[in-house]
């Protein structure tokens, strides 16, 4: 199982904070593109943290079970 | 790992606390401080009232703790204090207090530019811009 987490704009725009889904042998790349489509995210610009890291390379990730990817939009602290 | 995250708006009692604190350490001959506070921008003719402030707290408590390791590493410095609001802040609320010591003088200015720029551009933080009439739009930093 994965845990995913919506932040910001992007939790607002998913109308969700955080939820699961299964794994099912699925590389970081479909996961993010069924979950961009499902909640209609493409029109969003966003980075991508596995296990609280910045992904910059999407297509080379190998997720493992209990991994937790979050959608994080442009930072606006300070 | 240091407490970074306050519930609100920053109170100037709390940052006179932390200056107090300080004067028992002898080595330091130079504080510098940044404080952020809330704007009331008028954005097509409404006025922003408050800033809600969310964050992804676990990622942003290890990237503070290696942006301070960094700024020990690139600065002679005595000691490193980063405190930001979550939650709502009003306009004119401080909303991020960062508070560098050192020997000397020229690295406090340095070291807090520095430090600054990295809360802002590196950690997962979010401020959603509230207006008067209860919209809202989420902040974009320049």
């Amino acid at each position: 199982m994965i845990q995913v987490k919506y932040f910001g704009l992007i939790a607002e725009a998913a109308n969700c904070n955080s939820e699961n889904v299964a794994e099912e042998n699925k590389t970081l790349s479909q996961i993010l593109s069924d979950l961009t489509s499902r909640h209609q995210l493409g029109d969003y610009n966003f980075q991508v943290a596995v296990n609280k890291k910045i992904v910059s390379n999407l297509s080379d990730h190998v997720l493992s079970d209990g991994d937790e990817i979050a959608f994080l939009p442009p930072f606006s602290g300070g | 790992m240091k407490k970074v995250f306050l519930e609100g708006a920053i109170s100037p009692e709390f940052i006179a606390d932390s200056i107090a604190k300080h004067q028992g350490k002898h080595s330091i001959g130079a504080h510098n401080i940044f404080l952020g506070q809330v704007r009331g921008d008028e954005v097509d003719g409404k006025k922003v009232e408050s800033i809600e402030f969310t964050s992804y707290e676990e990622m942003a408590n290890e990237k503070l703790h290696e942006i301070r390791e960094a700024a020990f590493e690139k600065f002679d410095l005595t000691c490193i204090h980063i405190y930001h609001s979550l939650g709502n802040v009003k306009v004119g609320g401080i909303c991020i207090f960062v508070f560098v010591s050192a020997p000397r003088r020229k690295q406090v200015y340095e070291a807090t530019e520095w430090l600054v720029n990295q809360v802002k551009t590196e950690v997962p933080i979010f401020g959603k811009e509230i207006f008067e009439n209860e919209e809202s739009q989420w902040k974009v930093n320049s």
